[in-house]
């Protein structure tokens, strides 16, 4: 009973940490700007929606929303593409050494890449278009996927893939039959993740992307001006940015939580 | 595992994986080494990156007259101050030709972009031209734009150090430091959450307000090229602006920068606050400030030495030495900078480097008349710098704050201040070294 209570205690407390700041933002997103900057105003006033009608107005927030979204989505599909197959691959035929050598895409620093790579693109000409912004998020997003991927795939019983075969299939045929549609918690996981990570994306947007690129974490720092910041506009704004997230993550809640525990009970 | 009866492709092997791999590499630096987009086209937009900035916002009201006259689109893009800085060192570190017009720092950047090579000569262009009148800026913002006896950019936005303070409380402004101490001290009520003083304690973003109080005791960063900061005046220095936030200012002083420190003002708890006066439109805007009735402008009060606050070129605009449009951009700059444009702007409230929009009526009308007083008193008194003029001053920064914030927080501060003494005199020898590389 006791121990009930501590663990009631220290879920409350916990949640109320993470949660602290998501409801700072929304709040100070119905707040005027005195009000977000006042210290004595808490999460008891007067809402004003007038912070939302602005960034509406303004179209701005609403374009680079779009460019997130196109390039979140494309990176994403593409990275799975790509991902997934070499996950199974490396799984079934235990090329992890292959596989380590896609992990150094993750542990290289992203920012000694920058120079490099932008010399590269803009001797191609694509800075500034999306092509550039989907494929340096799909450079997060391919690890990303691959080894979650690979846990999965390592957990789904070999036998099951040896019957197909034996009725016939090809090893890829396996693949594609039998063992992806059995990963489909494990890919929508994963994609949902490599989603977060490209929605969220900052310095590859900063530098690769024009005004017609820019993706939404670039633009909430339009809200910052050299002397000033407009924190009302600001919260609205990463309000606005927050929720298609949050939604993605409450529908796919079902698969999240199937895809993350995969593979813990292997064996 | 059965074996497959089908014939299939031919399993891929390590050695075929690594002829698949050097393809890609090949092809991947067949493709960097390829020309690059080569001439810019009539569609090519003129590419300006800037500060978000009131100057910017104002600016781009006009750029369709600027688009009509060249025949030209113009992009802007602005960024934060941080993120254009960091954009140019990526972009411009890999010969970028996507910038043509740079906004910048001079006092922050203008040294380590022109040792980096990366700003275009605009001597002959400002001298060659009788139109721009190149001696009608002010000549602290002329010398800043000159590095190595080249001009490198044009100025376009000015800054003084001035004093905010609360007409509702004080009959009128501290003509002294120690008027501005005892004042302070006097107003300061911790237990109704109001302070006499508020101003930036933050360890690097406070070193640019401290200098007109450095400047006020007789000190200065640098002096015949050595450290300076552990002299007498600038202790004193220290000593005196750590009190001041500690004993009249508010809890947390050391954490805050411009951000934190003007709401603090803006909402009414305090009675003084010193900073640049280009942002004195936050406290007349009733959507950000209480105390657009109440606040009130006069110049930096004098110290030992006199009132010496600061006056800086805070923005200025270049031509990235690897634009492909360089005639384009230089015409940007003479429309932007022009006299014309300038007093257009300074019209708006945003103070600019030409004595002639300081000289007339009409530009100085639209300042509050106090600040206006303010601001041409510290123009003629004021020192060209607020800053270490270094190659690398976010670095020197973080070591003259230091004991700023001792002084703060009511450490030693000639203890704190030997030891950022000797490390800033090393830091300049490096400087030094580096800059002569």
């Amino acid at each position: 009973m006791r121990l009930s209570w501590l663990r009631a205690v220290v879920i409350v407390v916990v949640s109320l940490v993470f949660a602290l700041p998501i409801v700072w933002m929304f709040a100070a997103a119905f707040k005027t700007n005195v009000q977000v900057t006042d210290p004595s105003v808490g999460l008891f006033f007067t809402p004003t929606l007038e912070n939302f009608g602005n960034v509406l107005a303004d179209g701005e927030i609403l374009a680079a929303l779009r460019n997130s979204l196109l390039v979140g989505v494309v990176s994403t599909v593409l990275s799975a593409v790509i991902a997934v197959p070499a996950a199974w691959a490396v799984g079934r035929f235990g090329m992890h050494r292959t596989g380590s050598l896609v992990l150094v895409a993750r542990i290289v620093p992203a920012v000694s890449l920058l120079v490099p790579w932008y010399y590269l693109f803009a001797q191609a000409g694509l800075v500034g278009s999306y092509a550039v912004l989907i494929l340096s998020h799909m450079f997060v997003s391919v690890p990303l996927i691959l080894w979650i991927m690979i846990g999965f795939f390592e957990g789904l019983p070999v036998e099951l893939e040896e019957a197909g075969r034996t009725d016939g299939l090809t090893a890829f045929g396996a693949f594609l039959r039998i063992a992806l549609p059995l990963a489909a918690p494990g890919t929508a996981t994963a994609s949902v993740l490599a989603f977060v990570a490209s929605w969220n994306n900052f310095m590859f947007a900063l530098i690769f992307s024009d005004e017609e690129t820019q993706t939404a974490p670039v633009t909430l720092f339009n809200f910052i001006s050299y002397a000033s910041t407009d924190w009302g506009g600001l919260m609205a704004a990463a309000s606005l940015m927050t929720v298609p997230v949050v939604i993605a993550a409450i529908f796919g809640q079902r698969y999240l939580v199937a895809g993350l525990t995969a593979g813990a009970t292997k064996g | 595992m059965p074996a497959d009866p089908r014939p299939g492709p031919p399993p891929l092997t390590r050695r075929s994986f690594g002829r698949l791999a050097a393809g890609v590499a090949g092809g991947a630096a067949l493709a960097g080494c390829a020309p690059g987009r080569g001439a810019p086209s009539r569609d090519t937009p003129l590419r300006v990156m800037g500060v978000n900035h009131v100057w910017s916002q104002a600016i781009s009201k006009y750029v369709p007259e600027f688009e009509e006259l060249i025949g030209r689109r113009v992009s802007m893009s602005l960024l934060t101050a941080d993120q254009l800085s960091n954009s140019y060192n990526v972009k411009l570190n890999a010969s970028g030709t996507d910038i043509d017009v740079m906004m910048m720092r001079a006092l922050q950047e203008q040294l380590l972009f022109a040792h980096n090579g990366w700003l275009a000569d605009l001597t002959g262009r400002v001298t060659g031209d009788a139109a721009f009148r190149w001696a009608d800026f002010l000549q602290a913002a002329r010398e800043r734009s000159t590095t190595g006896g080249k001009v490198l950019s044009v100025p376009i936005v000015t800054e003084r150090a001035a004093l905010y303070y609360r007409k509702d409380l004080v009959a009128k402004p501290p003509a002294t430091l120690d008027d501005l101490m005892e004042t302070s001290l006097r107003l300061t009520d911790r237990g109704a959450n109001f302070f006499g003083f508020v101003g930036r304690g933050q360890r690097n973003g406070s070193v640019s307000q401290w200098s007109s109080f450095l400047y006020a005791f007789g000190g200065d960063f640098t002096i015949d090229g050595r450290s300076g900061i552990g002299r007498p005046e600038a202790v004193t220095a220290y000593e005196y602006y750590g009190r001041l936030l500690r004993e009249a200012g508010p809890p947390g002083a050391t954490n805050m920068t411009l951000e934190q420190a003007m709401p603090i003002f803006a909402q009414g708890k305090a009675a003084f606050y010193v900073d640049a006066d280009a942002i004195y439109t936050n406290f007349l805007d009733p959507k950000v400030s209480t105390v657009q009735d109440t606040v009130a402008f006069a110049p930096v009060p004098a110290g030992p030495r006199g009132a010496r606050p600061y006056n800086i070129p805070s923005w200025s605009l270049a031509v990235s030495r690897f634009s492909l449009l360089q005639d384009e951009a230089w015409e940007f700059l003479r429309w932007a900078a022009g006299p014309e444009m300038v007093a257009r702007i300074q019209a708006d409230g945003i103070p600019g480097a030409r004595t002639s929009a300081w000289s007339a009526p009409a530009t100085l009308a639209s300042f509050p008349p106090d600040l206006a007083a303010a601001m041409r008193r510290s123009s003629e008194i004021g020192v060209g710098h607020d800053r270490p003029e270094v190659l690398q001053v976010g670095r020197a920064r973080d070591i003259v704050g230091r004991p700023l914030v001792a002084g703060i927080l009511g450490g030693s501060v000639p203890a704190v201040a030997r030891d950022a003494d000797a490390e800033f005199a090393d830091f300049l020898v490096r400087d030094n070294r580096y800059r002569e590389a």
